[in-house]
């Protein structure tokens, strides 16, 4: 075989490696609380605790909820930044951060939306009521 | 009747795409201009019927017949005539349609314009796209098997099991669910047909190079693609513009790119697109490069199909905020993406044995050799974008539920591949046009070096760069720009008709320097209380009540009505105030920033603007949006939004209290929630201030008998005004006072007077002659009060400007090319 070839083989198994053990190491799973008590940087899903308060505090420009998990364990959720829009119509949220203590401080969150690209609600055949 | 006839319409398509498929695999075959004649005709019908299609679909939607699940699903009695158009194609069903209508007009444009051999063959291959597109909206039930998912499908057959339908057959709803808010933007209705423009596009490359494998001819198929090609990669860059100015200046996520799975979908064909024009054009140069050329056209196209098979399976659900739903639609994508892999990259194959080799290997330092390597360079960059998005499937060789990979990946990838590209435009460029050794190559870059230099030198210390990484991404940036110009200027001198590519490489130096400095140098704008606490977190001296340490930052700060704040020591900043009036959605609240630069300069305001979110509000709660505002200025733009406001705060509060007097009517009554009563005791002409209003008695006004209860003695109407300073509003209300008797008795008659936009209920509950004075009792209003506040948002961004700037470059210096070539083209023909 040609040196060249060797070469170009050679850099191309090299690349994909790193490729990929990088692609591994920068994608993670989704969790739950329990599980998150050992991560940096934990990604859970999970539904709004509304049994519990909710808010925007003007003092610490902190959202403060509480997010039940797919194991079902309530816990406080901390996230930076006011309130997003949708959030009371999410039906299924992603908080992504860390878990100290008993809460989770969110550096991230993602919510899953009843949107138009889902099917429409059947029982609300009404219009969207104007506010 | 009208659903049916689209529905036979489109099924009428798609046979007749069918019989043009079998008519141009004759023509090819046989090299027979009747069986491509026939072909042409039934490719024509097929787009008659299509166009007839899309006419009923249209008709529907403009008729607001709300019985068919699209026209309920994506538009509303109310929406304007432009955004119904929108929704023609803002669905997944009616943007097939768009995508085959385009590369069925450009199926033309290959009838009228391709020589043979490739005639037969490019439109055989194109027409088996357009039957796989066609299938996914068939709508057919073939019992083991659905089909596609029809645009004309009524509601009752999408959700048969609804209650209403097993009741009522023949239910059609009043009003449908309307557009999403977001999308009615004037840029979302021209962001999807280019796209559509340029996906149709990167078709026929891939047609043409089919067609060179099976004809054997695998060297004249590069004119005519190249053009389609470079248009193909003009209309992706405008689309990919669009969307990310769409989402900089209307959405909150505070960018122009966020590497959402759907953004990259356009993205990846672009790149790959990009490297076969590289590949492409080496070949028309240098008859070499026949192989990469034909790969990076199969490869381009089956990204297209790939990106549309990730976005519109359901697969990204969970990964992206606006990826489709599945519609049933998983194995026919899958299958149409392994045909076209299966079909491109076996013909590939087939030959390559056959495929022409060049004679000699490139020298590193020739035109050929930089130019392929920056082909590769963007196929790798295309791979590793490819690899991220696909991290639901790909993922899981690593673990059952993976996420999408964090931004850094794709950072930290691109950085340095861009780096490489950079520094590989210039010497390539250079190459292009002159044939240099390695000495006489050195001397002629000595100048655009130490240009690059000062200019490097200057911004590292401007903008006090701290990481080397950083440093020598900026070097190959302005590497870029300095050596392309450099090569631009000579061009100038000799053959302006030329320079479409040294522009184009000037633009992507702009946008490598431009999307540093916005996207690492962005720093968000506070208040002097807000920065000291974030550096307080910095140094790790903030402790929460659980006593851990707090890492998280605060990034809005508080402004009261008229109290001004320093904000950045850059400027004032004071909050003047909302309006309500004349908006362009019901609703929406204008907000007035007054910025005022302390060093001088001119004082300028930002009005960024909240709305209720009509489509995915409802009675329980108000979804609210915000569209920010950006200030563009030559070196930086201020973004900015309304994060909430005492307004907002209030409207949610009015409808959490009407929703529990509504659910409280049955139950016992919770009476510490009734709203407060407070009367106030005016005399003729006086203000009184009321929480954030003022009212003011004006004066008495004359009563309509009419509207006096029989035996009236007294009979007033106090003319006040209620003004609200924060909007400017001002709202007359005049209550009724009257005296009547009846059976000898006084009864006092006052109809409470409402003013439904603050919810507040005036009554005019006493005169008091002695003072000349009037009570006025007034439910509703806020115990507490509540000052006029807004949170906002802000961020300095620096040097967007050059990322608009080096996107534009780019778009002109593609364009330049695409005439270039295409001039050439028809000298041949």
């Amino acid at each position: 075989m040609k040196p060249k070839l060797i070469i170009g083989i050679l850099a191309i198994i090299g690349f994909t490696s790193l490729l990929m053990y990088n692609f591994g190491e920068s994608i993670s799973t989704y969790t739950t609380f329990d599980e998150a008590e050992t991560m940096n940087s934990a990604h859970i899903p999970g539904v709004w605790d509304q049994s519990q308060e909710y808010g925007f505090s003007m003092e610490t420009k902190q959202f403060t909820f509480y997010m039940k998990d797919e194991a079902g364990n309530s816990r406080k959720v901390i996230y930076p930044k006011p309130k997003p829009n949708n959030f009371e119509q999410a039906d299924r949220l992603v908080v992504i951060g860390e878990l100290q203590g008993d809460i989770f401080y969110a550096n991230e969150m993602l919510m899953k939306c009843p949107s138009k690209y889902n099917n429409a609600d059947p029982a609300e055949f009404t219009k969207a009521s104007e506010s | 009747m009208l659903g049916i006839a689209g529905k036979w319409l489109i099924s009428a398509s798609f046979v007749t795409a069918l019989i043009s498929v079998v008519f141009y695999f004759f023509a090819s075959q046989r090299d027979d201009d009747k069986y491509f004649r026939i072909g042409n005709w039934f490719f024509g019908l097929k787009f008659v019927t299509l166009i007839a299609a899309s006419v009923i679909l249209i008709y529907l939607i403009f008729t607001h017949q709300f019985q068919y699940y699209y026209v309920f699903n994506y538009t509303s009695l109310d929406l304007q005539a432009k955004y119904l158009f929108s929704a023609f194609y803002g669905g997944q069903e009616g943007s097939f349609m768009l995508w085959i209508l385009f590369s069925g007009l450009f199926g033309f444009g290959l009838m009228r314009w391709t020589r043979k051999p490739y005639q037969g063959p490019v439109l055989f291959f194109l027409a088996i796209t357009q039957v796989f597109l066609l299938s996914m909206i068939l709508g057919w039930d073939l019992g083991a098997a659905k089909i596609g998912a029809s645009p004309f499908r009524t509601l009752a057959a999408e959700m048969p099991d609804a209650p209403i339908f097993r009741g009522n057959p023949g239910f059609v709803p009043s009003d449908g669910s309307g557009l999403n808010d977001l999308l009615k933007s004037p840029w979302m209705m021209i962001h999807p047909p280019i796209l559509f423009v340029g996906f149709s596009m990167m078709t026929l490359p891939f047609c043409f190079a089919l067609a060179a494998l099976w004809k054997q001819k695998y060297n004249e198929w590069v004119g005519p693609a190249l053009p389609w090609t470079l248009s193909s990669n003009v209309a992706l860059l405008t689309a990919i513009f669009l969307g990310g100015y769409w989402a900089y200046v209307t959405l909150s996520f505070g960018g122009f790119w966020a590497w959402d799975p759907v953004e990259n979908a356009s993205l990846v064909p672009w790149l790959i697109g990009t490297a076969g024009i590289h590949t492409m054009i080496i070949q028309r140069k240098s008859s070499i490069a026949q192989k990469s050329s034909i790969l990076f056209a199969i490869l381009a196209y089956m990204a297209v199909v790939y990106e549309t098979f990730l976005t519109r399976s359901g697969i990204l659900a969970d990964a992206s905020v606006h990826s489709f739903v599945d519609l049933g639609l998983y194995n026919q994508l899958l299958i149409f993406m392994l045909f076209i892999s299966g079909v491109g990259l076996g013909m590939f194959f087939w030959r390559y044995k056959e495929l022409p080799n060049p004679e000699k290997e490139s020298k590193i330092l020739s035109r050929e050799f930089m130019t392929f390597t920056g082909a590769v360079l963007l196929l790798v960059l295309g791979i590793v974008i490819i690899l991220g998005t696909s991290s639901p499937i790909i993922g899981k060789l690593y673990t059952a539920n993976p996420t999408p990979p964090e931004i850094s990946f794709y950072n930290e990838w691109s950085m340095p591949i861009a780096i490489i590209m950079a520094v590989f435009t210039v010497l390539g460029q250079y190459l292009f046009w002159k044939k240099y050794d390695a000495e006489s190559l050195a001397s002629a870059l000595i100048n655009p070096l130490l240009i690059t230099s000062a200019l490097t030198l200057v911004s590292i210390i401007w903008g006090n760069v701290r990481d080397i990484y950083y440093m020598i991404y900026l070097f190959a940036g302005f590497f870029a720009i300095v050596g392309n110009t450099f090569v631009m200027v000579r061009l100038l001198k000799q053959k302006p008709k030329l320079i479409g590519g040294s522009l184009t490489h000037i633009g992507f130096g702009m946008l490598l320097v431009g999307v540093l400095a916005s996207s690492v140098y962005n720093s968000p704008l506070l208040d002097e209380n807000t920065s000291n606490y974030n550096a307080a977190v910095e140094r790790g001296e903030v402790k929460d009540e659980m006593g851990f340490t707090v890492k998280q930052k605060q990034n809005s700060f508080l402004l009261n009505l008229d109290q001004p704040k320093v904000i950045n020591g850059d400027y004032v900043v004071t909050y003047e105030g909302y309006s309500t009036e004349d908006q362009n959605r019901p609703g929406q609240q204008t907000y007035r920033l007054k910025f005022e630069p302390v060093n001088g300069g001119n004082t300028f305001y930002m009005n960024p603007e909240l709305y209720p979110m009509l489509t995915s509000s409802n009675a329980q709660a108000t979804q609210w949006s915000v569209d920010p505002d950006v200030k563009s200025g030559l070196l930086s733009d201020i973004y900015l939004y309304v994060a909430g406001s005492a307004y907002v705060e209030q409207r949610n509060k009015m409808q959490e209290r009407r929703n529990q007097s509504v659910m409280q009517n049955v139950a016992a009554r919770d009476t510490s929630e009734v709203p407060s009563e407070q009367t106030i005791t005016f005399t003729r002409g006086q203000t009184v201030e009321v929480g954030s209003f003022k009212i003011k008695f004006v004066n008495y006004a004359a009563t309509d008998t009419t509207e006096l209860p029989p035996n009236t003695t007294i009979g007033v109407k106090a003319e006040l005004e209620l003004i609200h300073p924060a909007s400017g509003d001002l709202v007359t209300i005049e209550p009724l006072f009257a005296v009547f008797s009846e059976e000898g008795q006084s009864y006092i008659y006052s109809p409470p007077a409402f003013v439904p936009q603050y919810d507040l209920e005036f009554q005019f509950t006493k005169i008091n002659p002695e003072q000349n004075s009037i009570d006025i009792t007034i439910t509703g209003l806020e115990e507490e009060y509540q000052e006029e506040w807004v949170l906002i948002v802000a961020e300095k961004k620096p040097f967007i400007s050059v990322v608009w700037g080096g996107t534009f470059l780019l778009m002109i210096g593609f364009s330049i090319s695409i005439f270039r070539h295409w001039g050439r083209e028809r000298l041949k023909s």
